[in-house]
């Protein structure tokens, strides 16, 4: 069930209205059974498949406490993580990995070797609901939590519905409580989860899909073969269109979460705003960034061993989040490339806080300085794009092999208006923002205005909505 | 217990309210005013439901009248066959009843004549002219087909039959029950022709053929869906002929959709070889024809059409 699909809504108006009659109890269990028909709409046998991993972590996790006796609980905690990585590697990454073995050996003059390819359909979700899954262990394995008591609250905390697919990936220490706790109707942030699903929308269904348009077509070769304009036209309308589209699936999530009494983390604060890839990073998909930077980062040893470990722990860190994100080359790439720019910057710009917020204070540099920064950084985020939105390496190189060619044809213009007809509003939508430090535009008006722009919004919604065959990006990590 | 809901008389839920209100007037504002405007403003859908509408009466001819053809097909018929000229031409052999939209391939006709002689359509000729490209596509037309030549079990059939998962099913069974839905993407398609400066060039671009497969998926899909596609008509009393229209470079695809009509005790009709007209014939998407491909394309097709009918007449039915 896509959130943007009408099928959504017929599904989330009912749950949250039945939802709220409900005491504390039946609430979990009512929204447990929701979550999993939501996620059994995709295909009903991977269902067993997320029971079982969660049915399996809930039980260790009652073994690995600190306080438990168990004198195996190391083997346990191990065994834990073996057994989520291993699902994930098996569903996601093992005919990628198998498939450029032989490939590889192919090279060397060995062929023909009996490899089996699994062929099996991605679970939906896997990578979010298994690092979801890892958080937790770790966390219970070092204490930071107590494991849970009730498997309808730990499944609940796993599988709850506007998380469930494509995050944002929850921590258990901000998740889980708010499950365990019973949950107030609060009329302001019901009303608030009504205009982040609106906001959502608009991010997802206007913005990313008709930049999809564009950027499909330059990916697709529809326009022809590459040239320096068709690489701008083409990266730009996929930067937006992949920040609009996981936005916008962020804030709909948000938004889902809030009418039913939950809280989730911002996903993402402006992040084309960022005046250097750190600080892009520190913007976008935060529960991402701040899960790798707190359960890989610096378990590597973060930046405390010096120059030359920093930029290694970076590079291997980077590399794995492009890996996260499918399995291909392609990924890797666009990880290294981020793994390399954020060493280099870090050796030239050192860090001097990991809170959230841009690397280096905003009013030090000049307005002038400050913008420069910025369109560097989003052209950098742009071209590493080019890596992630191509469907092989080949295809990617032989897109940005086109650089040194300017040859202009008349069509670029309307395809460089229609571009900006649709990200310049969500550039300003980000000013706004990034000067108010909201949550969606206008967040502070009275509820009579944004009652108007959500009805407004609805009616952009109906007449510029592209396509109802974009799903979501994100959905297919 | 239930939650007590403490400050549900609060300004946040009475807005909060009052938007659902909202919400609900303009989902109906927007399905009225939808049809308002398919209904009193849609060349399209006028002239196809013209079309529909007396290809629903099509009967079989009586000893002595010419032979009821229904045609079938997306633009490259509409932009390359002079339906007056052609009618004109034939008119001793054959009485001519086309249904023409846009975009549209092989799953948008399979089940439009499904429901078309379920309606009572009785043809003793079906004519299917897509092009290859659309002939071998995974996709109906979200538009306008699931509203007008669909009913609930052909668009759940068609869902079925292209593999959609529950939400793309669900899209597609909404396109059918509701006019907005439907033609949304046709009203925001109109906006940015007027907003876009030059957009006609730049939607061409945007445009994209299906893809063709390679030669053996290319036979066997070709093979099944030719075959499913005769034994519908067979088995309404019609005969079935697959008419190929020109597109450029296409001589390889055409050859094999040939092959792939004679396996399946089909015919196929290439009036017109696509090596046979230069980039002149064709508009400047190069694709379609234009007028002067038309006219060459329209006299070729009221030749060998006719021609092809009588070539086997023992074995057509009626």
């Amino acid at each position: 069930m896509l959130f943007d699909s009408p099928a959504y809504f017929l599904f989330l108006i009912p749950v949250v209205l039945l939802y709220w009659r409900l005491n504390h109890r039946a609430q979990n269990i009512f929204l447990l059974l929701a979550s999993y028909f939501f996620y059994g709409w995709w295909d009903w046998r991977f269902l067993a498949l997320m029971i079982g991993s969660t049915t399996v972590d809930f039980l260790v996790a009652q073994k690995i406490a600190p306080g438990r006796s168990d004198p195996d609980r190391k083997k346990w905690f191990i065994f834990s993580l073996i057994l989520n990585f291993t699902i994930l590697g098996i569903f996601k990454y093992f005919d990628f990995f198998a498939g450029s073995f032989v490939g590889a050996l192919a090279k060397l003059g060995v062929h023909d070797l009996p490899l089996p390819l699994i062929r099996i359909i991605l679970p939906p979700g896997i990578s979010f609901y298994t690092f979801q899954e890892v958080a937790y262990i770790v966390d219970v394995y070092k204490g930071r939590i107590e494991p849970s008591k009730s498997f309808f609250e730990y499944g609940l905390f796993i599988s709850l519905f506007p998380h469930l697919i494509a995050g944002p990936i929850q921590r258990p220490s901000h998740l889980l409580p708010q499950v365990q706790k019973p949950r107030t109707l609060d009329a302001d942030r019901f009303f608030d989860g009504a205009m982040l699903i609106f906001s959502g929308l608009i991010r997802k269904c206007v913005i990313a899909d008709n930049c999809a348009v564009l950027a499909n077509a330059v990916f697709g070769g529809q326009f022809g073969p590459s040239n320096f304009w068709l690489v701008l036209l083409g990266t730009y309308a996929f930067t937006w269109q992949v920040y609009g589209d996981f936005s916008g699936y962020s804030d709909i999530a948000r938004g889902s979460a809030q009418l039913l009494g939950f809280h989730f983390m911002v996903n993402f604060r402006q992040p084309f705003l960022a005046n250097r890839l750190q600080d892009f990073w520190r913007r976008w998909h935060i529960s991402l960034s701040t899960w790798l930077r707190d359960y890989l980062y610096f378990p590597l040893g973060g930046s405390a061993h010096g120059q030359w470990k920093t930029a290694r722990n970076l590079f291997i860190t980077m590399v794995l989040a492009g890996l996260w994100h499918g399995a291909n080359w392609t990924f890797i790439i666009f990880g290294a490339i981020h793994g390399v720019v954020l060493a280099v910057e870090r050796y030239f710009f050192p860090a001097k806080s990991r809170s959230v917020g841009p690397a280096i204070p905003e009013n030090s540099v000049s307005f002038f300085s400050l913008w420069a920064q910025r369109i560097l950084t989003f052209n950098v985020l742009g071209l590493s794009l080019a890596f992630f939105r191509a469907t092989s390496l080949t295809s990617a190189v032989q897109l940005l092999a086109g650089l040194s060619n300017f040859t202009w044809h008349s069509e670029y213009a309307s395809a460089f208006f229609m571009l900006c007809l649709f990200s310049i509003p969500l550039f300003l939508a980000d000013l706004l923002l990034e000067s108010s430090n909201h949550e969606y535009p206008f967040a502070a008006s009275s509820y009579a205005l944004r009652t108007s722009l959500a009805a407004a919004a609805l009616i952009i919604l109906a007449y510029f909505s592209g396509s109802n065959l974009n799903a979501f990006v994100y959905f297919q990590f | 217990m239930p939650l007590s809901i403490s400050n549900s008389r609060s300004a946040p839920f009475f807005y909060a309210k009052v938007l659902a209100g909202i919400c609900l007037v303009l989902i109906v504002a927007f399905e009225v005013s939808s049809t308002i405007l398919l209904k009193h403003h849609s060349e399209t859908f006028a002239r196809v439901s013209r079309q529909y509408a007396d290809a629903v009466r099509v009967r079989p001819a009586k000893a002595g009248e010419p032979i009821s053809v229904l045609m079938v097909g997306n633009s490259l018929l509409l932009d390359g066959i002079d339906v007056d000229r052609f009618q004109k031409l034939t008119s001793s052999q054959l009485r001519i009843y086309p249904i023409f939209l846009e975009a549209t391939g092989y799953y948008d006709w399979l089940y439009g004549l499904q429901r078309l002689f379920r309606e009572g359509a009785r043809p003793q000729v079906v004519v299917v002219g897509v092009g290859v490209n659309s002939f071998l596509a995974n996709s109906v037309r979200q538009d306008y087909v699931p509203l007008m030549f669909f009913d609930a079990r052909d668009t759940l059939s068609a869902a079925s039959d292209l593999d959609m998962d529950r939400t793309a099913a669900s899209n597609l069974l909404l396109a059918h029950s509701s006019v907005f839905w439907n033609t949304r993407s046709v009203i925001r398609s109109q906006i940015l022709y007027h907003v876009i400066p030059h957009s006609k060039d730049l939607f061409l671009l945007l445009k994209r053929q299906p893809p063709i497969p390679p030669a053996p998926e290319f036979q066997a899909i070709a093979d099944s869906r030719l075959r499913r596609l005769r034994e519908l008509c067979e088995a309404h009393g019609a005969r079935l002929v697959i008419l190929v229209p020109p597109t450029p470079s296409s001589d390889d695809e055409v050859h094999q959709m040939t092959l792939a009509a004679q396996n399946a005790g089909v015919d196929a009709l290439v009036p017109i070889p696509p090596a046979a007209l230069s980039t002149r014939y064709y508009q400047p998407d190069e694709l379609h024809l234009n007028s002067e491909g038309a006219k060459l394309f329209t006299s070729a097709l009221a030749t060998f059409l006719p021609h092809t009918l009588n070539r086997d007449s023992a074995a057509t039915p009626n």
